[in-house]
């Protein structure tokens, strides 16, 4: 598959239960039309809650559901401790940036 | 250096963003508080309210006060909502054994980063006391 089926999404500021419902929903989005493979640029993410989690979780699913995958890239540190602290990061691998996720998928 | 903190206000996802605001402040106000302990208090403050919005009842009624006290040795805050006693009164503490289960979380985090986390239902109210030592 070509590398155009890839999405960059851009979520900014708190990924917290304000802002996780839309983001799930344009995950959801993004992969119905057609584009299964997803990076997650964390980069201005200041802050994410149990509700950003569950939208990356949901966000997985349904692009393996449709054959491609979700990769999270440029993590900020809450970020990447709170990953850790839920043992998240076994099935959401940080990416050091979004061109390092955007290949060999 | 010491401080108190209140705000108070209905317990629904958009007083989520207030609390935000005022660990900033805190933060600004306490330039000798380690960014790392704020963070992960931060952390247990918003997943301990996320909680009540989200299990509160009746939904979009209960109305809470929230009261931060930074100390030289440690971080303290109290979470006091007017809903109905929570279920049970007590919490699962661990993280869902299924990694792709989008839920469930919430607390486990909280009692995660804290160094105790107490549920108290007294005069008609719920009281959630986190705690977090100083690094």
């Amino acid at each position: 598959m070509s590398e155009s089926q890839t999405a960059v999404l851009q979520p900014t500021g708190r990924l917290n239960m304000v802002a996780a419902p839309a983001f799930k929903n344009l995950v959801e989005e993004t992969v119905a039309s057609g584009q299964t493979r997803i990076v997650v640029d964390l980069g201005e993410v200041t802050f994410i809650d149990s509700s950003g989690l569950g939208a990356l979780i949901a966000g997985l699913k349904a692009t393996r559901q449709a054959g491609g995958d979700l990769r999270i890239a440029d993590v900020p540190e809450q970020v990447m401790t709170v990953l850790r602290l839920t043992n998240l990061d076994r099935v959401l691998r940080a990416h050091p940036s979004v061109a390092d996720a955007s290949h060999d998928w | 250096m010491t401080g108190e903190y209140l705000i108070e206000g209905l317990a629904v996802p958009e007083s989520l963003n207030l609390l935000h605001d005022l660990l900033a402040r805190v933060g600004e106000e306490h330039p000798d508080l380690d960014p790392g302990d704020l963070m992960l208090f931060e952390t247990a403050v918003i997943e301990v309210a996320g909680n009540v919005v989200e299990h509160g009842r009746p939904p979009g009624s209960v109305s809470w006060s929230f009261r931060l006290t930074v100390l030289p040795e440690r971080l303290e805050a109290t979470l006091s909502d007017s809903g109905e006693e929570y279920p049970g009164g007590t919490w699962g503490t661990s993280m869902p054994d299924d990694l792709m289960q989008e839920d469930g979380r919430g607390l486990a985090l909280a009692t995660a980063v804290l160094d105790s986390l107490d549920y108290e239902r007294t005069e008609g109210a719920n009281h959630w006391t986190m705690l977090r030592a100083r690094g």
